[in-house]
């Protein structure tokens, strides 16, 4: 059942990509902050993303995968990223400031995710990391914790 | 402090939850049907908890620059993909490499506007994560 690592090139660069547009996410959702709530900068990007996804939907017209209903808790991610906002609203105002949430929270999602390939968590497909996949996420949190530490003035 | 600690390490736990959640929703359906349905019941649900707490129009909001309000539409695309990438890379690396993209391109960001910072801290940290992301392709028969 365990499959192996198998990423192309055209994956890796797609999901280098994908942080790119998370950096700019940052950026956008925390101007908002800046000007509004916290609620209100989690809010509002939840509801125009609402509505872009609908135009999406209807213009792209994606193929549907299968038939058979999901399971209903499939559609409980969105509360989970919704509780990560309110929880990072409150470790951002505690002695962590911003770089101890990031780094704490670059923790905590690689631990988990790591977790759940082993595991083949939630029906996804179970995977076995490689040694290099260890020495890579050292590498990639390494620079993550300098860039977050001393990189910049935030 | 610890309990501090804790919920940000459970708020990076939820991101990678989240995005497996998504993930197994767009099996079952499309990428960009996982992702409306996580930002529609995450706007119910934040709508509900916003109405509890109350101050969801506090502040000046209506002072924003109008670029502020895309984030919600680049969000889309980025659920989106998360939701197609993890059936196909796995949790570990479509976070490893989310991670290294949103780094690189934050200190590309930071250049740009001009954000004070510590140029060799950047030349370091982005080496790492490139040299992270070499290792972790190199080796590879399907490239």
């Amino acid at each position: 059942m365990t499959q192996p690592y198998n990423t192309s090139l055209f994956h890796f660069a797609a999901a280098f990509a994908t942080g790119g547009l998370l950096s700019l996410m940052v950026l956008f959702n925390g101007t908002l902050a800046a000007y509004g709530s916290l609620f209100f900068a989690s809010w509002v990007p939840h509801l125009t993303g609402t509505v872009a996804a609908l135009i999406f939907l209807a213009v792209l017209r994606p193929r549907r995968a299968a038939v058979a209903r999901p399971p209903l808790w499939v559609y409980l991610g969105g509360v989970s990223g919704a509780v990560t906002v309110m929880l990072t609203s409150a470790t951002l105002n505690s002695a962590l400031a911003l770089s101890g949430t990031i780094a704490l929270g670059l923790a905590g999602q690689m631990v988990f995710s790591l977790f759940a390939d082993t595991r083949g968590l939630f029906g996804l497909p179970q995977r076995t990391p490689e040694p290099r996949d260890y020495i890579s996420l050292a590498f990639i949190i390494a620079g993550s914790l300098i860039l977050i530490f001393f990189g910049s003035s935030t | 402090m610890i309990v501090f600690a804790s919920l940000a390490i459970l708020a990076g736990v939820l991101v990678s939850l989240s995005r497996q959640i998504n993930g197994r929703l767009a099996l079952s359906t499309s990428a960009m049907e996982s992702s409306f349905w996580n930002h529609f019941v995450g706007l119910a649900f934040i709508t509900i908890i916003a109405l509890m707490v109350g101050g969801l129009f506090a502040g000046e909001p209506q002072n924003a620059p109008w670029w502020a309000y895309l984030g919600g539409t680049i969000g889309v695309v980025f659920i989106a993909a998360g939701s197609w990438l993890i059936a196909r890379i796995g949790a570990t690396r479509t976070a490893l490499l989310i991670i290294a993209g949103q780094m690189v391109f934050g200190v590309l960001l930071d250049v740009a506007m001009g954000a004070p910072g510590n140029l060799w801290a950047r030349v370091l940290g982005v080496s790492l994560i490139l040299a992270g992301m070499w290792v972790a392709h190199s080796g590879k028969k399907a490239s």
